[in-house]
């Protein structure tokens, strides 16, 4: 090959691999509605190997999925494998590139995914749709129930199936703090008060963006002060405060402020190593397990805030590139079972709040969750989630998250 | 220079060039040292078990594995056009040089930026989309390193071994390679350490699915607020690569080559 | 001979051409929405415009850490070539250590740099004495002190390496011929040493400012959240699943490629008469 035809010849294949890449994406999402009988999809599942991408932090949930729901699923003739990654972002990225390659055998089957991760792939039509509402355990759901209709605002739509509930809560040592706070804004005043011995984590985390959010109402005078839809002009009104606030209160935190943990685990630590002295999660029931092993201590207490706490439920979604979707869905159902839905809901397993309703259930699969043994850390999810706040819609995340780097972390 | 003062730079350069690595070594034996202690108030291995359970042994691997590939990737095809280079087979070695300058220029992370949508599109599976990335991004240290050693090698080599009924193939693998050896194990170590260390990558192509020893350590150090557990990782990420430079480095002062050659270190020597 | 001998380096050129050719095409396009994350490709400067505040304090910022770690890198690494060309029994320590600093993982002496460096770090305890417990902000604060630092530390063994390598062969002769030509030892030095040394300095000052201005970990681990430099900026932007934030990436990406051609091409330039200089300068 002489240099004359070597550039062309490499430019060639470059060329061709863009060309490839810029394929027309589609746009609409791909529906499959169940209307056929359940045991027919269950046939079509069996031998499919279903890939669940999940975010791979929290140990208990990687337990009972490989100990718990894997062994059902393969009882039914699928094969759940677990993909761990460190941000749903990470599967969001992955699926949305292959949905724009037109792929119908992506590497995505099922994401745990909720909020603006839901809503971006509403939008890109990277979901397979009206599936959710024909499950056949979609039955024990209440139908009016909002956390499960809506995810931070967007109408479900059969687009997810939802898996577990959750109320963000403020846990806190006894032992060192001796005047709990009985609000959030409360509690941003007993931190300025204490220096070092209170953090968050740092948005665009999870934990840390919840946290911003649940701030923001503190600070605007309640949930309802805040349009649940984006708003710009809201937006503008509403963040210079909290921004100040925030940005008051930096000094005060542990390190001064200058490094945040990088999310609920690494505060979790922090918290369990006694350098702070509350500790903030959307998973409340595994602190009884953590105060159970010794790793939290024994003094670990739910703070409890008058005005509330924001609340949602997190789902399991099928990319419309799944190649296994009767597997998936299968999946999904056996996860929204009142038996899995019950071990999971036990603070040895993993303790997340059902999604069922349990007036719906049959007496015996009731009992189940009646047996369910009470935590002396944690109070019923009835009680947590008094007062519930909604969550803002997902258009709301990122301009907070990028709002809070730029005024917050940026002009310290 | 005086005696003094010339020992006194030394220590200064041995100051500057070990300080910095001084707190992972001690952090990695801490079991507690809060501040404002100069010390340590208790020694131990906590560091270690929470590293360990975190997944390093496996990151470590990992890492073994994506060096060893990308090095596998790099070293022939660097050698190949290390060999043009060296031996001046081709007038205008203008155009392979300023090819090869290519990786070294543009930032690693705007062509996987670039590459990653493509990739996935085209349906590469990560861990080959990373090996092909690093694998050209260590291309130009094996090609300046075997050029340099071709350069000091005949190429009446693998003429002669022609000449003597040897076919092309055999006279550049029985003739010619033995007599780089030198120079292609150096070719191969730098390959072997930019997969090795690589962090953003790793991370941008490999969509947080490849967990090699740095992107663990990347994680954990930007806010696991666990010091011990950080400087244990980092303590384990840094000693594979730099036991084997020093031990390649005590190999080659051995070897019986003029004491100028010994300290050669072309341009190829950047190591990341 | 020219095609055979081109076939031989073809492998190499060819994955070289388009691996980097079609990343840098690909990031281009993705700047100009030419390749969306998801949805139709249409052709706009929304990500330029969007990005357009956070690019030009990104180069700023980027030069910031770039040029002083280089230069700094460049003295120091002088400094200890010629160190290690004085001989001596302790040449050989020096020379592993540079190696041994080499190849350390960047990722690794930031991690370093910053229980050394940072709030609560060992320097920060060592000077407590002194200090009475207040210390800068050199790792995240208003300056990239830590990450200038870290640069600077494993850029100058590179340095030290190649000038070594440069300026050995023949060294001892040159530093005789120039002693019998009357030349004293500041003088041997000045007029000698370092005028030989310049090539082999401007050269590896270059690679090292190119690598820094590509670099992410050092700055991402150790420098201030706002403003960043670009490879911060283009890696938090690509992250985002937002459908804006990945052309403002992408444009943050191929900013920070065209400042590193733009350091390159005058420089490469300009070394071959740098050589011609200092060719004058020792003859």
């Amino acid at each position: 090959m002489s240099p004359r035809h070597l550039a062309p010849a490499a430019a060639a294949l470059a060329a061709a691999l863009l060309a490839g890449a810029c394929a027309a994406p589609a746009a609409e999402s791909p529906t499959e509605s169940v209307d056929r009988p359940w045991d027919e999809v269950l046939a079509e599942a069996e031998g499919q190997t279903v890939d669940l991408w999940m975010y791979g932090g929290d140990d208990r949930g990687n337990a009972y999925v490989d100990d718990v729901l894997a062994p059902a699923a393969a009882d039914l003739g699928v094969t759940l494998r677990r993909v761990p990654v460190a941000d749903t972002k990470d599967a969001m990225r992955r699926l949305l590139a292959e949905r724009a390659a037109g792929a119908d055998d992506g590497s995505v089957d099922l994401v745990w995914v909720n909020g603006d991760n839901f809503a971006t792939g509403q939008e890109a039509g990277a979901w397979l749709c009206g599936w959710s509402d024909d499950l056949p355990n979609a039955d024990y759901v209440a139908p009016e129930d909002p956390l499960v209709s809506e995810d931070f605002g967007v109408a479900v739509e059969g687009c997810e199936s939802p898996w577990h509930k959750a109320q963000f809560t403020f846990a806190y040592d006894s032992a060192r703090v001796s005047d709990p706070p009985t609000t959030v804004a409360g509690l941003l005043d007993w931190a300025e008060a204490h220096p070092g011995r209170f953090t968050y984590p740092a948005p665009p985390d999870f934990t840390g963006s919840v946290f911003v959010r649940q701030a923001l109402y503190a600070l605007s005078g309640g949930a309802d002060s805040v349009p649940t839809t984006f708003d710009r002009e809201a937006f503008d009104e509403l963040t210079p405060a909290l921004w100040d606030r925030l940005r008051d209160l930096a000094p005060s935190l542990w390190r001064e402020g200058r490094t945040h943990p990088r999310d609920q685990v690494a505060l979790d630590r922090l918290f369990a190593d006694g350098q702070v002295d509350f500790t903030m999660t959307y998973g409340p029931a595994t602190l009884t397990d953590l105060v159970d092993s010794g790793t939290f201590p024994s003094t670990t207490r739910v703070l409890g805030v008058t005005d509330g706490t924001v609340g949602n439920a997190s789902f399991l979604a099928i990319p419309a590139s799944s190649p296994d979707r009767s597997g998936a869905m299968v999946v999904a159902d056996l996860a929204l079972s009142p038996q899995q839905q019950a071990a999971k809901a036990d603070p040895d397993v993993w303790g997340q709040f059902t999604v069922l309703d349990l007036d719906l259930l049959e007496s015996d699969a009731r009992r189940a969750f009646d047996r369910l043994p009470d935590s002396p850390v944690v109070p019923a999810y009835e009680e947590l989630s008094a007062n519930a706040q909604p969550e803002l819609s997902s258009a709301w995340v990122t301009p907070l998250d990028e709002g809070w780097r730029r005024e917050v972390l940026g002009r310290r | 220079m005086r005696r003094s003062t010339r020992a006194a730079a030394y220590v200064l350069a041995l100051v500057w060039l070990c300080v910095p690595l001084l707190p992972v070594i001690v952090w990695a034996g801490a079991e507690r040292w809060s501040f404002p202690d100069v010390l340590p108030q208790a020694w131990g291995l906590a560091g270690w078990r929470d590293a360990g359970s975190a997944g390093l042994p496996l990151a470590l691997l990992r890492s073994l594995g994506l060096g060893l590939a990308v090095s596998a990737v790099a070293t022939p095809l660097g050698v190949m056009t290390g060999r043009v280079l060296g031996w001046r087979l081709t007038r205008r070695p203008i155009v392979v040089v300023g090819l090869l300058l290519v990786p070294l220029v543009l930032p690693p992370f705007a062509v996987a930026m670039g590459l990653d949508v493509v990739l996935i599109r085209i349906g590469l599976p990560e861990l080959v989309s990373v090996v092909l990335l690093l694998a050209v991004v260590a291309i130009p240290y094996t090609a300046y390193t075997s050029a340099t050693g071709f350069a000091r090698t005949s190429p009446e080599l693998e003429a002669q071994a022609r000449a003597l009924g040897a076919t092309r193939r055999q006279a550049r693998l029985r003739v010619v390679l033995p007599a780089m050896r030198g120079s292609i194990l150096v070719a191969a170590l730098l390959a072997f350490l930019v997969g090795w260390s690589d962090y953003v990558v790793t991370l941008l192509v490999g969509g947080g699915q490849l967990v090699t020893a740095p992107v663990l350590l990347g994680s954990a150090a930007s806010g696991s607020g666990n010091d011990a557990m950080v400087a244990a990782m980092a303590l384990a990420t840094l000693l594979p690569p730099v036991l084997l430079v020093s031990a390649a480095a005590g190999l080659r002062w051995r070897e019986p080559v003029a004491p100028e050659n010994t300290v050669t270190m072309p341009e190829s020597e950047r190591m990341r | 001979m020219t095609s055979r001998g081109l076939r031989g380096a073809a492998p190499g050129i060819v994955s070289i051409t388009v691996v980097s050719g079609t990343g840098m095409v690909a990031v281009l396009a993705t700047s100009v929405g030419l390749m969306p994350l998801y949805g139709r490709p249409e052709p706009s400067l929304d990500g330029w415009r969007a990005a357009a505040p956070d690019l030009v304090a990104g180069i700023g910022e980027s030069l910031l850490i770039a040029v002083p770690a280089t230069v700094l890198a460049a003295v120091v690494g002088l400094g200890l070539a010629m160190l290690m060309l004085g001989g001596g029994r302790a040449v050989s320590v020096v020379r592993v250590a540079c190696l041994a600093v080499l190849a350390v993982p960047h990722l690794v002496g930031a991690t370093s740099v910053s229980l050394l460096l940072g709030d609560g770090g060992v320097a920060a305890r060592l000077a407590t004495p002194v200090t009475s417990g207040t210390w800068p902000a050199l790792v995240g604060g208003p300056w990239p002190v830590a990450t200038v630092l870290e640069l600077a530390w494993k850029e100058s063994a590179f340095v030290a390496l190649v000038v070594l390598a440069a300026v050995a062969p023949g060294h001892r002769a040159r530093m005789e011929v120039a002693a019998g030509l009357g030349a004293r030892g500041w003088q041997r030095v000045t007029r000698v040493l370092v005028p030989t040394a310049v090539p082999a300095v401007g050269a590896a000052s270059l690679v090292t400012l190119v690598y820094a201005i590509g670099s992410y970990e050092v700055a991402w681990l150790l420098g201030r959240a706002v403003p960043e430099p670009l490879p911060v900026l283009a890696f938090r932007l690509f992250g985002s699943i937002e459908l804006t934030d990945r052309p403002a990436a992408a444009a943050a990406a191929v900013t920070g490629a065209a400042l590193a051609v733009c350091v390159t091409l005058p420089a490469l330039a300009a070394l071959p008469r740098l050589r011609s200089l200092s060719a004058r300068g020792s003859s």
